[in-house]
């Protein structure tokens, strides 16, 4: 289950990057050798940053690439260890359910109320700030599954699979 | 009263830092409970996320993933080698030869990235083994490409150059970027200068001198690479590109040769965008948590309290700005270079400016200030990418770091007390 979310999210990583490579490099040509500056590019990159770095930070956390200080963890025994990487998760999981979750959903839920679109796509604007609580949903996946196997594990599994 | 504030942001940051929840999340939560204490849960709630969002909404901001992008393909796409090689036929003859083609190579890398993980990865990479070979400690050689690979921040193009453009409210960023050469180079030198001693007092090999001919070749070869560097900064400080369309067009520019050179393909290009796809990932979600801390402290008008306390000390320019180093030293060691600069910009920078300090000046000091921040214990990004690197552990790495640190403090005093090193540069091309 967990590739599966893996392998999807990393091929609409790819996708998106790709389409913001294309999309500035269109912007850039057009401007400088069109002559005629496209007007929805501009956008469109933003838009697209947005999502890409979102999204990618749920991916990136479900990798454990996100940087941290280890000094702690060193120090404890194995079931101590177990604890607090068990802790550390569940404090992560909250702050991304209240803010990400909670406050991400109602704030697209304002947003899409008042039916605000953006001024070049015309599209509503609620769809960009919508990555808020998906990406929160993944993160709140990845923390699950990883505190679901942690909790699974004896001490020295769980300091062996590191 | 900010006091209040000040201790709950400070603590819940320390404590949640110090047991090991990521950096990045450390800073969405205490700006999360430090807002709390001022509106309702709810509404504290939807204003963090909506400061996530808008933080992230910029269009300088998308130079960044395209110069990481760019520096994945210049490590991929053979870039790396070439530049090496041209730099061992320049200082390979000196003593110490390899560790000065390190520095130079680390030099020319940061000339044409945006960023210094890339450049410690592919030079360390290649030159690790070598040195190695020749007698060099691993450790020696894992000290020298860390804080090597530091130039190239200061060095333009510089992802943390763009960054701090932003958070000092739209400095211009080709007079930053231009700022950066003199620093940079002198940051090289100096670290070339302790590698000089070191390798004499400890009779590590010169490197054969390369023939005027070969010079020329490896120069020829590495030419199509450097050329970049005209397109792109050339591009910037002419005015013809904004940073991120520069950006773009080495991201194409680095596609096309390495495709050239038969590096990349249809195959690998995938892997190459995701990995551009994390490592934008992570700085752009330092950048939402940083901003949005940064937005909290000055809802609880925190800076001001704290450049009031700062300028109550002394009124000496000298002493305030050995405390601000000092205070950045200290905060180098326990965050990433990002989220530093976003956060301590907005509280030093009205005090320098009220000191007479240009802000492209004091722009290039923090920077080079939190070089020396990345390369330590317990946080420090190029360490952790140095080490594995070169297959050993922190504590043996401090050693050689020391003596490379102090070359490195020596250089931020002068760029500090000697302004015309940052500012004769842009003021000869009329940007100041």
């Amino acid at each position: 289950m967990r590739d599966t979310v893996d392998t999807i999210t990393k091929y609409v990583l790819v996708f998106l990057m790709g389409l913001l490579v294309v999309d500035v490099v269109w912007q850039v040509f057009t401007r400088y050798v069109l002559a005629s500056p496209s007007i929805f590019t501009d956008e469109l990159a933003r838009f697209l940053l947005i999502w890409v770095s979102f999204l990618g930070a749920a991916y990136a956390s479900g990798q454990h690439m996100h940087l941290s200080i280890d000094l702690l963890s060193h120090r404890l025994s194995p079931a101590g260890q177990k604890k607090l990487a068990i802790f550390i998760h569940c404090i992560v999981l909250l702050f991304v359910i209240t803010v990400l979750v909670i406050g991400g959903s109602v704030l697209v839920y304002y947003i899409y109320i008042y039916g605000q679109l953006s001024s070049s796509l015309q599209i509503p604007i609620a769809y960009v700030y919508s990555i808020g609580p998906i990406s929160g949903l993944l993160i709140l996946y990845y923390k699950l599954s990883d505190i679901k196997r942690i909790v699974n594990q004896t001490p020295v599994e769980y300091i062996e699979n590191l | 009263m900010e006091l209040y504030e000040i201790l709950v942001l400070v603590l819940s940051f320390v404590v949640l830092l110090g047991i090991g929840v990521p950096v990045a999340w450390t800073l969405g939560i205490s700006g999360v409970l430090t807002i709390l204490l001022s509106i309702e849960t709810i509404t504290a709630f939807t204003t963090m996320a909506q400061r996530f969002v808008t933080s992230l909404d910029s269009f300088t901001l998308l130079a960044i993933p395209f110069f990481i992008l760019a520096g994945q393909l210049m490590n991929k796409g053979g870039i790396a080698t070439r530049l090496i090689n041209f730099a061992k036929n320049v200082v390979g003859a000196l003593p110490g030869g390899l560790a000065h083609i390190n520095v130079v190579a680390a030099m020319l890398f940061g000339a044409i990235a945006g960023s210094s993980v890339a450049a410690a990865s592919a030079i360390g990479s290649i030159l690790g083994p070598r040195m190695e070979k020749e007698g060099y400690s691993k450790e020696f050689g894992a000290a020298i490409n860390i804080t090597s690979s530091t130039t190239g921040l200061i060095i333009p193009p510089s992802n943390t150059l763009i960054v701090y453009s932003l958070a000092s409210g739209g400095t211009s960023i080709a007079a930053l970027f231009v700022a950066g050469y003199l620093p940079g180079i002198l940051v090289g030198l100096s670290l070339m200068g302790v590698a000089a001693v070191w390798t004499i007092r400890k009779n590590f090999p010169v490197g054969e001198r390369g023939t005027f001919k070969e010079l020329i070749q490896s120069f020829i070869s590495a030419f199509p690479s450097l050329f970049l560097l005209v397109v792109v900064i050339g591009g910037i400080i002419a005015g013809i590109f904004t940073a991120t369309e520069a950006a773009a067009i080495a991201v194409v520019y680095t596609l096309v040769l390495g495709y050239y050179y038969n590096e990349i393909t249809f195959d690998n290009l995938p892997d190459i965008l995701l990995d551009a796809v994390k490592t934008t990932s992570i700085v752009m979600l330092l950048i939402a948590t940083s901003v949005s801390m940064s937005w909290v402290m000055s809802f609880e008008s925190i800076p001001q309290a704290i450049s009031d306390g700062i300028l109550s000390l002394s009124n000496s320019p000298v002493v305030i700005l050995l405390l601000i180093n000092m205070i950045l030293l200290f905060v180098g060691m326990f965050m990433d270079m990002t989220p530093a600069v976003l956060i301590f910009t907005p509280i030093f920078l009205p005090i320098v400016t009220e000191l007479g300090m240009d802000p492209v000046h004091f722009g290039i000091m923090m920077v080079l200030n939190l070089c020396i921040g990345i390369c330590t214990p317990p946080v420090g990004t190029l360490l952790f990418v140095g080490v594995s690197i070169a297959d050993t552990t922190i504590p043996k790495v401090i050693k050689p770091l020391l003596p490379l640190f102090a070359a490195m403090i020596i250089a931020l005093l002068l760029v500090t007390f000697w302004p015309a090193l940052s500012m004769w540069l842009p003021s000869l091309f009329g940007l100041t």
